[in-house]
């Protein structure tokens, strides 16, 4: 469960977030749809504490960030938007020191890593290098990591990013199937069918705020439209930066 | 297991698959002290005078007597050089009246020429003079007999030269030039994996991910600094084990110093420097963390870099003010050159050196959790 109440946050000249609220359950996908620019990455890693919020608070399972950052993170993971991998590690050494930082034991942190790599169907790769990886590939170990510990919570940012078709599909699967194991996913993104295919929650946001929330079908039905794209054009009044 | 245990193994297993990594600690600790080891036997040549001096003789028909007393301490003309050696360019003019002004106990006129700057020459036409003299000295002496004068009339003061320097003392800058070479190693072989690991870790993209781990950032620091100092120790060891054998080869004697790497040199050696390897990683970190990218590092450091040079450096000529004595790097130097030199430890000043040394350290590591907690810093913004 996150929840973001009245965050603002303004960077250099810029009021990145301005009274940013909204929440998003357990057993749920919500996506943080907003036009380039309008404070999502700002949005997530205040979430991680990495920017401290102007005002405002963000709770993760009811746990204040800025007040408990260590607590916090402990029921997060994370899918960063951009993601550096370690070239010279293998997905198996990569996933493994994550889950070892969140704390697993040695053991059990191995036992995840093989468990997670079964999952995202990595084990051809788990032995390479990480170098010389395919976009996807490099998805699928970042994704990997994400979850390792299997956080309550889990928090990507622009997952499907350059992924090919198929990446995307193995993406899709992972985020349901998590949803039904009863996690809370939070994912930014500003591709609409992406949005619509599986989000039970839309959170559309614009310079620095929510303007609605909702189920994709509730947001069409509020503003008369058909699809969320049209919805969403509706609803924050232009279609500047919008990628379909 | 704590987390600045894993980000250490991490860090290691990361850069010693980092061939670039790798071969900087490597490539300086074996080229220096082979690329030391040929300048010291050219300085040899250069400096000190062949045990046979060959020289050009102008005139010395007249001057048989001394032709005898210089060919006695070694040195010949240049017609009677040998195959495969060669003449210094000194010359010795015997004037054309010197049979007849020694004949008539006369002052006696003999030039040299040479070009007196020339390092190359300088122990030679030393070495010519002081044998003209003792000559001269040994003919007065006749001179006076033969007068019925004693030689001792002459002799004023009876100086008498005592060297207290043990032997393994002397060439002092020659064994502050070769330990500096060593200490800088601890400076030298960790930077490319300081660089790689904060300003490449911000130029892949890992940072806000390493920072969005449930970990404390002084964990992060902590992890990272052992790694870049092992990586200074393991450069250190090497160079004393390169050296070691390298040193071996280089005739010490005719240099008038002596390095000798055994055991307890080492000790003390890598006892001394391990304050310094953290220092060292604790500076390349924080400046490298100040850098967006892997050039923009590698630009910072290498001016930084000539701190601790210059340091080492003034300490190795001897030329500093006494307080670089108590401060880091040039303080160990000094305590080491000491050892080298069989003579006591400075063991107050390398104390304070070494405290000196590790508040630097603390200092540096506490700014970086700073540098490493502001948003500012890590997104760039």
């Amino acid at each position: 469960m996150i929840e973001v109440q009245g965050l603002t946050k303004k960077i250099a000249d810029v009021q990145a977030l301005d009274g940013l609220s909204f929440s998003a359950e357990d057993g749920k996908i919500t996506g943080l749809l907003g036009p380039n620019g309008a404070g999502k990455t700002t949005c997530l890693r205040t979430l991680f504490n990495l920017l401290r919020a102007d005002d405002g608070w963000a709770r993760v399972d009811g746990v204040d960030v800025s007040v408990e950052p260590l607590a916090a993170k402990q029921t997060l993971g994370l899918f960063p938007d951009p993601f550096g991998l370690y070239e010279r590690l293998s997905p198996r050494e990569y996933i493994g020191f994550f889950a070892e930082l969140n704390g697993l034991g040695k053991a059990a942190a191995q036992q995840a890593c093989s468990e997670v790599l079964e999952r995202l169907q990595m084990q051809d790769i788990a032995d390479r290098r990480c170098k010389g990886f395919s976009q996807g590939q490099r998805m699928k170990t970042a994704l990997a990591q994400a979850i390792v510990h299997k956080p309550k919570n889990i928090v990507l940012d622009e997952p499907t990013r350059g992924l090919d078709v198929m990446s995307t599909r193995t993406l899709r699967d992972l985020l349901l199937s998590l949803k039904a194991d009863g996690h809370c996913i939070l994912f930014s993104s500003h591709v609409m069918q992406e949005v619509s295919a599986l989000c039970d929650e839309v959170v559309v946001m614009a310079a620095g705020r929510a303007i609605a929330q909702g189920s994709p079908q509730e947001l069409c039905e509020r503003t008369g439209q058909d699809s969320l794209e049209e919805a969403f054009i509706a609803l924050i009044g232009s279609d500047e930066g919008i990628a379909a | 297991m704590a987390a600045w245990i894993n980000i250490y193994k991490k860090e290691m297993k990361d850069a010693v698959r980092d061939r670039r990594s790798v071969m900087a600690a490597l490539s300086y600790s074996i080229g220096t002290p082979l690329i030391m080891c040929l300048l010291f036997v050219a300085m040899i040549d250069k400096f000190s005078s062949p045990s046979a001096l060959y020289i050009t003789m102008e005139n010395s028909r007249q001057a048989l007597e001394l032709m005898r007393h210089l060919a006695s301490h070694d040195i010949f003309p240049d017609a009677e050089l040998p195959e495969g050696k060669t003449a210094k360019a000194i010359t010795l003019q015997i004037d054309k009246n010197y049979l007849y002004a020694m004949q008539h106990g006369e002052l006696a006129k003999v030039t040299i020429t040479a070009d007196f700057s020339d390092d190359n020459l300088r122990s030679s036409i030393r070495r010519v003079q002081r044998e003209l003299q003792s000559f001269s000295r040994e003919v007065a002496a006749l001179r006076l007999l033969t007068r019925g004068v004693s030689p001792e009339v002459i002799r004023v003061l009876d100086v008498q030269a005592k060297d207290t320097a043990k032997p393994e003392a002397k060439g002092g800058f020659i064994i502050g030039v070769a330990i500096f070479m060593m200490i800088y190693a601890v400076f030298i072989s960790g930077m490319n994996l300081a660089i790689d690991t904060s300003a490449g870790e911000r130029e892949r993209n890992s940072l806000a991910l390493m920072l969005s781990l449930p970990i404390r950032v002084g964990d992060l620091v902590l992890g990272k600094l052992l790694a870049v100092s092992s990586f200074a120790l393991f450069g250190l060891c090497m160079i004393l084990l390169v050296s070691k054998i390298a040193y071996s080869f280089v005739p010490w004697q005719d240099l008038g110093a002596n390095v000798i790497i055994d055991a307890r040199f080492a000790l003390y050696m890598l006892l001394f420097s391990f304050p310094l390897g953290l220092l060292a990683a604790s500076m390349q970190l924080f400046v490298s963390f100040m850098a967006k990218t892997f050039k923009e590092a590698q630009s910072y450091l290498t001016i930084v870099l000539i701190v601790p040079m210059g340091m080492a450096m003034v300490t190795g000529y001897d030329i500093g003010p006494d307080v670089l004595r108590w401060l880091p790097v040039s303080g160990q130097q000094k305590a080491l050159m000491e050892v080298v030199k069989g003579n006591a430890l400075p063991w107050d000043s390398l104390l304070i050196a070494t405290a000196i040394t590790l508040l630097l350290t603390g200092a540096l590591v506490a700014a970086l959790i700073k540098l490493l907690s502001s948003e500012k810093t890590v997104f760039s913004l």
